[in-house]
């Protein structure tokens, strides 16, 4: 507790409650924008942290990702475009009640049940990372490289549609980690001595998160201008009050423990709290015409999964979003390892970060309710300025690196990468996690067979481990069974697919 | 070989670009692994071998890159990223991501010599030409005072001077 | 023979409608409503999408003019609209204008100037809360 008070007071110096605001604003701006989510936002941001304080810069990066999750949900709100798969529900019943001319309720609703989710997904972060990281620390190179292989193979198998796609993008990625000089010889440096030192993460984020998402948009731009429910500032009347609270918490409920598993991710619980209020609600007919409960509780889950990857961030070192990964990386450039250290080697650091979730969460709901017709306004920015400002940084932070033309031409390269992943459906995010953990992954099991002086079957010496495999082996098999035994799909599948299908315009 | 074709149903659709993403994989694999070929056995306390982990990557893109020709054979189709402003309704507009990147290959080439302070201001201005703006002397000064200001915000701000090429002495 | 109205969704736009139906009446002709976009950003307040299309076409039936809605989307608006003069053969155009600084007019372009300069047809040119709106 004494640890969190401190915190507070890392968060409370003016500088870093500056960068805190910046942070949410920005979010919420980029999250609004159409094409540019928190995780591109936080990769072109990457070169402030060549001169910005570490604390300032995670301060930062987290408003940003909170804000992004609820400027996300203002889009969905108002526009019916659902920009992550984590606010389709949101669109679906929160654009029926905009229409019906509820839009400042629906925007509140979100509005407080992000600040609900997030101050109690943020207090359960503050009360588990501590205690995982003591746990962890505890653990051998054996442990670690079989829980970094399973988040590898989970974030891989589990998210997305076509596990050949997801490991198509790890493999990749694997081979970006393997370039450079690690293991004492030049691996994949084509006998270029600007790749002795690797690619640069920053490089390979803006470019994949940047440019390819750029290029991608300017292929396939809608032209077309999309119908804006107008509003006010967003509120919400006593039977409003009364029909959001509990939904809220069910959705905390939720959001947390996926957004803590290795692959949880916010997309199922927004579908659970969704099809749980649905069957709790006294007004289920208002369901798919504008009820409220839809939009407060996968509202609440989706932001309280946000707190929820925290945990693997900063106790394991395991990202588990794109978000993550890219402040993973961004904690890297400091220097800083985040996993079981971190709470010991930088308690001023990970508490500081700690509390600024907590303030980070109150500025949101303090700027956003008044700001949401400021917000509505920026959707009328025309879209050559927004693509040509992404590059333009994009540029300027992988030029910003070492000042060399040849990072831009090697941003250009996983630019286009970027952009024929999206042309092929390949996820993005194990290509990222392979470029961030693929030399851990290596490191460890260096270390583990150094230690064993070689001897392999110490991979298979601690429980930890052993329990590890057995969940990868699960993850695989599973499906494989369900497919042969020719099982029809899961009911929960279907109803999501249904889901999603009536959402899409 | 024809005449069975003829006969067949000709439902399947297949995504022959996806043929090129896979020799792409296996091109990157097999140099992978014929990198790997030409590491040394590492140092005498180097239990992991440098070249066991290429080892297995190369492999792994080699196989799935024969997987992957298999599954567009069969009639596997990517289902292409959507998006807040993705249209995919109408087809992809692949000239317009060329002029982009023209643009970029020129900003590459020049900003050793005319140094980001220009080079930036003509970036941000030719992209915005490309993506449909047409009010030319407006993006250019938009441009110029993104990549100045840029520049002063870096040297500034952040204390790093961005290299000022020809325009070193006058920034 | 057709009157044609450059319609946006502002007050100048809903002038120049009102006005184009009184002027439609009083020639007994049919009108062709405009509403263009350069369609470059998310959002285009002056653009009639989704139900406000629906509520402009309500409109005109409910006034009972013989009127059709276009909407073209094209980099060039005033380009657009002329078009579409060109193209039904229009006798009149009808278009909202509205005061601008100076420094507007050089910031941006105008349509309206466009429409006045570059019209064949003769250019009624109409305000806000002029007379006709009562008419309606």
């Amino acid at each position: 507790m004494d640890m969190l008070l401190d915190g507070f007071a890392t968060a409370l110096t003016p500088i870093n409650l500056l960068y805190a605001c910046i942070g949410v604003l920005l979010g919420t701006s980029v999250g609004v924008l159409p094409g540019i989510g928190p995780a591109m936002t936080v990769a072109l941001l990457l070169p402030v942290t060549y001169n910005v304080s570490p604390e300032g810069a995670l301060i930062m990066f987290a408003g940003i990702y909170y804000g992004g999750m609820y400027g996300g949900s203002t889009t969905s709100i108002l526009l019916n475009t659902p920009g992550e798969s984590s606010s389709v529900i949101t669109a679906i019943e929160g654009n029926k009640m905009a229409k019906a001319g509820r839009a400042a309720q629906a925007l509140a609703t979100a509005a407080i049940g992000s600040f609900v989710a997030g101050t109690i997904g943020t207090v359960l972060l503050v009360a588990l990372a501590p205690s995982v990281a003591d746990w962890v620390v505890n653990l051998g190179a054996p442990s670690y490289f079989a829980i970094m292989l399973l988040a590898l193979v989970a974030v891989t198998a589990v998210l997305g549609d076509s596990k050949l796609r997801g490991f198509i993008s790890l493999a990749l990625g694997l081979s970006i980690g393997l370039v450079g000089t690690s293991t004492g010889q030049p691996r994949l440096t084509f006998g270029n001595s600007l790749l002795a030192d690797g690619i640069d993460i920053v490089v390979v984020a803006v470019a994949i998160f940047a440019i390819g998402e750029a290029l991608w948009v300017a292929a396939h731009l809608r032209r077309r201008p999309l119908e804006i429910t107008p509003v006010g500032r967003p509120w919400m009347g006593r039977a409003d009050w009364s029909r959001s609270w509990r939904p809220w918490l069910r959705g905390t409920a939720y959001g947390f423990p996926f957004g803590a598993l290795p692959a949880g991710g916010a997309e199922m619980p927004t579908f659970l709290s969704y099809i749980t209020e649905r069957r709790l609600s006294k007004h289920p007919e208002e369901f798919g015409h504008g009820a409220i409960e839809g939009v407060a509780g996968p509202e609440a889950a989706n932001n309280a999964s946000a707190a929820g990857t925290m945990v693997p961030l900063l106790a394991l070192g395991l990202p588990t979003t794109a978000t993550a990964a890219v402040i993973l990386a961004s904690m890297q450039s400091y220097g800083l390892q985040p996993g079981p250290g971190l709470f010991d080697n930088e308690p001023e650091l990970v508490w500081g970060l700690l509390a600024s979730l907590f303030v980070a969460n109150t500025l949101l709901l303090v700027l956003n309710l008044p700001l949401a017709p400021v917000w509505a306004k920026l959707l009328r920015t025309p879209r050559p300025y927004l693509y040509a400002g992404i590059l333009f940084f994009a540029s300027l932070g992988a030029y910003s690196v070492n000042f060399q033309w040849f990072d831009l031409l090697v941003l250009l390269a996983f630019g286009l990468l970027g952009l024929a992943m999206r042309r092929f459906a390949l996820p993005v995010l194990p290509l990222i996690i392979g470029v961030i953990l693929g030399p851990q992954l290596e490191y460890q099991l260096g270390q583990a067979l150094q230690l064993s002086e070689g001897d392999w079957t110490t991979l298979l010496s601690e429980p930890v481990a052993v329990v590890a495999y057995v969940v990868i082996a699960l993850i695989v098999l599973v499906p494989l069974v369900a497919r042969l035994r020719g099982g029809g799909t899961d009911p929960l599948e279907k109803e999501l697919d249904d889901l999603e299908k009536e959402v899409r315009p | 070989m024809s005449a069975a074709k003829a006969d067949e149903p000709s439902t399947r659709v297949v995504d022959r670009a996806q043929y090129a993403l896979a020799a792409f994989l296996a091109v990157v694999g097999a140099y992978v692994l014929y990198d790997a070929a030409t590491l040394s056995a590492g140092f005498s306390d180097q239990v992991l071998s440098p070249a066991a982990f290429p080892y297995v990557v190369g492999g792994a893109l080699v196989v799935l890159a024969v997987l992957l020709a298999v599954v567009t054979a069969r009639g596997d189709v990517p289902e292409a990223e959507a998006g807040e402003d993705v249209d995919l309704t109408e087809g992809a507009d692949w000239l317009t991501v060329a002029k982009l990147v023209g643009v970029f290959v020129v900003n590459i080439v020049l900003i050793d010599l005319l140094s980001w302070a220009i080079t930036g201001a003509l970036l941000f201005a030719g992209c915005t030409w490309v993506l449909g703006s047409r009010t030319h002397v407006r993006d250019l000064a938009i441009g110029a005072v993104m990549s100045v200001g840029t520049w002063y915000g870096f040297y500034v701000g952040l204390g790093i001077p961005i290299p000022a090429g020809i325009l070193d002495g006058v920034l | 023979m057709t009157v044609v109205v450059a319609y946006s969704e502002d007050d100048q736009g809903r002038a120049a409608l009102a006005h184009g139906v009184a002027e439609a009446r009083l020639r007994d002709t049919d009108l062709v409503v405009v509403n263009a976009t350069r369609g470059d950003s998310y959002v285009d307040r002056r653009f009639a999408a989704g139900s406000a299309a629906d509520h402009l076409r309500e409109e005109l039936v409910r006034l009972g003019v013989d009127a059709v809605v276009r909407q073209p989307i094209d980099p060039d608006v005033a380009g657009a609209v002329l078009a579409v003069v060109a193209e039904v053969g229009a006798d009149e155009l009808v278009i909202g204008i509205r005061h601008r600084s100076p420094v507007g007019k050089m910031i941006a372009g105008s349509v309206a100037q466009r429409l006045l300069l570059d019209s064949p047809v003769p250019v009624l040119a109409v305000k806000p809360d002029g007379p006709a709106h009562s008419a309606v």
